[in-house]
């Protein structure tokens, strides 16, 4: 059974803005990177499959239960982190955090066990106990996971969750963000702008743009390989471009690369014997990967 | 699960990895519930801190001022020989029916002080979406925090009138009269306290939900309340009592004066009020139509609110 069924999701803002625009999708568990740029709809689409939102037309459920007339089931069971601030500043990490376990529906009891459980796991210790005014973003952003945390869901939906940090403050939470996927084994969507992100944490991949589907796939498919070799070599270069070249390959220069087209095996033993020939220096041979960024630019006009 | 252990002389720390909650999860009524109590205690500071039980204690001390001083002036009128004492009673400016005039002000402070901030803050920092995307629904968010808030102002306004009965029923010559004697007040007291506490709290709720600047909100609040009883009496003054008459049911203190001076038997305490002479009922059909009016208005905020 899909986690997730989408037919023919479409919202329209009041005002005509069109937000999603037709989306049709099955997701399975996992952990599920959700990228677009900004205002490609990835808000929206989280915000429709928490109930906060009703589509327009279309269908969306989640757990196999629908999310306009089944809503507090999914909530039941659903985490959900917004990108932007949400924390009350008078209040301690502890406080807030139990709060919101309480309004999940746990017992106070475990409410306070499940607090002090989740912020272990974000990695807030003594200064849980402060007022959340004078935390770093960093510290807000661990709140702001852990109370989607708290109630202990099956889905968890994560909005932008690096919004504002700096790049160690990345690292550590994309770091927590695949832990939760893999060791908490919840699944996770993660929505996010920054493909290198995503590319990061994701082992399943929904590309949108203008409220449209440009591509869902396993990452492995986006980042598959080429058919493209990289050569780089110390000095040099362009001759060993010229030398390619004379021997009937249609090798190509970008920057100091020499990019050679695979069709076959027999360009690396070409592409060897000339670096020979010539004396050079070899420092990197590579079969080059598409990168997300690829994806983009080639299916997104500009 | 990872089951890292750090051994130590004084025993083993082990990490257990992420443990699931496999627990009771009691659903939608269990946190509208939480959400109300929290509410409640909100308003009187509790969970808060120090800055935020400033007001509730002020105010709370200033509403028990006239019981314990009636108390006072009952236990000395109980001393006092022959008759002199049950004059001295009679002309205690306390008692039930007075009640009501002599603390409706702090009430409506309190309500001004603390509703705003029980409303305004969710808004203010983007809370809502996290309670939103939680069990409960956004009426029922509307109604705990509303019902918070009447409750609180119900404290304030009954935990005084039951010391004045307490106090009443124990200086009477003896107890078992003391209590035949007072007992017929509860349900008077109890019945304007739930009138008082409901249309300043529901009011109050409605002002404050769509206004969540609390210095805005907390001035409007107090302006619903002094405002309208002038322009009652300029109307009627200048226009005459017709159109003051209906004026009046919109105003929430006059309307109040009215609903208690119709409880009790009395003369309301408003000169204004007293002339326009209208029916008591008229008075409390106001007060639940404001009621009504403004909790209704006040989901509706909540259900057309963006998160």
């Amino acid at each position: 059974m899909p986690l997730i069924v989408l037919d023919a999701l479409t919202k329209r803002y009041p005002g005509g803005v069109i937000a999603l625009d037709g989306l049709t999708l099955d997701l399975e568990p996992g952990i599920i990177g959700l990228v677009g740029a900004n205002g490609a709809g990835k808000s929206t689409l989280l915000k429709i499959l928490l109930g906060l939102l009703p589509p327009t037309s279309g269908r969306a459920s989640v757990m196999d239960r629908d999310v306009v007339s089944q809503g507090i089931e999914i909530r039941q069971f659903v985490g959900y982190m917004p990108e932007y601030d949400c924390l009350p500043p008078d209040l301690s990490a502890t406080d807030f955090v139990s709060h919101m376990a309480r309004m999940s529906g746990l017992p106070g009891g475990a409410a306070r066990e499940r607090t002090a459980e989740v912020l272990r796991h974000v990695g807030l210790y003594e200064e849980r106990y402060r007022a959340m005014g004078g935390y770093s973003t960093g510290m807000k952003q661990r709140v702001k996971l852990a109370q989607a945390l708290v109630h202990d869901p099956r889905l968890l939906l994560l909005d932008e969750p690096t919004n504002g940090l700096d790049p160690s403050g990345r690292d550590e939470m994309l770091a927590l963000v695949k832990r939760t996927g893999t060791e908490f084994g919840m699944a996770v969507i993660v929505a996010s702008h920054l493909l290198g992100e995503i590319e990061r944490v994701s082992d399943f991949l929904v590309a949108i743009d203008a409220g449209r589907l440009l591509r869902a796939a396993p990452l492995t498919e986006f980042t598959e390989r080429t058919g493209i070799l990289a050569v780089e070599v110390e000095e040099g270069g362009d001759r060993l471009h010229d030398a390619l070249v004379r021997r009937g390959v249609a090798a190509t220069m970008d920057g100091r690369i020499v990019l050679v087209p695979l069709d076959d095996e027999r360009p690396y033993d070409v592409v060897r014997d000339e670096i020979v020939t010539l004396d050079l220096s070899l420092v990197r041979l590579e079969q080059r990967r598409k990168g997300l960024e690829d994806l983009f630019r080639d299916e997104v006009p500009a | 699960m990872s089951q890292a252990g750090v051994s130590g002389p004084g025993g083993n720390i082990y990490d257990l990895g992420y443990q699931s909650y496999d627990g009771p999860r009691l659903g939608r009524r269990s946190a509208t519930g939480a959400l109300f109590r929290s509410a409640l205690l909100a308003c009187f500071g509790i969970g808060r801190g120090g800055r935020a039980k400033i007001v509730p204690i002020v105010l709370g001390v200033l509403v028990v001022l006239p019981a314990v001083l009636a108390i006072g002036i009952s236990a000395l009128a109980a001393q006092a020989p022959g008759s002199g004492g049950d004059a001295l009673e009679n002309a205690s400016p306390v008692r039930f029916a007075t009640y009501h005039g002599l603390i409706v002000i702090l009430v409506m402070l309190f309500a001004a002080a603390q509703g705003p901030e029980l409303f305004g803050r969710d808004q203010r920092y983007g809370v809502l979406p996290l309670y939103f995307s939680r069990v409960l629904t956004r009426i029922d968010y509307a109604l705990a925090k509303t019902a918070g808030l009447w409750v609180a102002l119900l404290l304030l306004i009954l935990v005084p009138q039951a010391l004045l009965l307490g106090g009443r029923i124990f200086v009477a010559p003896d107890p078992v009269t003391g209590v035949g004697k007072e007992i017929a007040s509860v349900p008077l007291f109890v019945a304007q306290g739930l009138l008082t506490a409901g249309l300043l709290g529901s009011l109050t709720a409605l002002v404050a939900s769509y206004t969540p600047r609390r210095a805005y909100a907390t001035a409007i609040v107090i302006a619903i309340f002094i405002i309208p009883p002038i322009i009652v009496a300029l109307v009627g003054n200048l226009v005459g009592d017709d159109a003051a008459r209906i004026l009046v049911l919109l105003s929430p203190g006059d309307v109040l004066d009215g609903t208690n001076a119709w409880i009790y038997g009395t003369i309301p305490d408003g000169p204004v009020v007293a002339s326009l002479a209208l029916p008591g009922l008229v008075y409390l059909a106001a007060a639940l139509v404001g009621i009504v009016g403004a909790t209704g208005l006040t989901i509706r905020r909540y259900l057309t609110i963006r998160a």
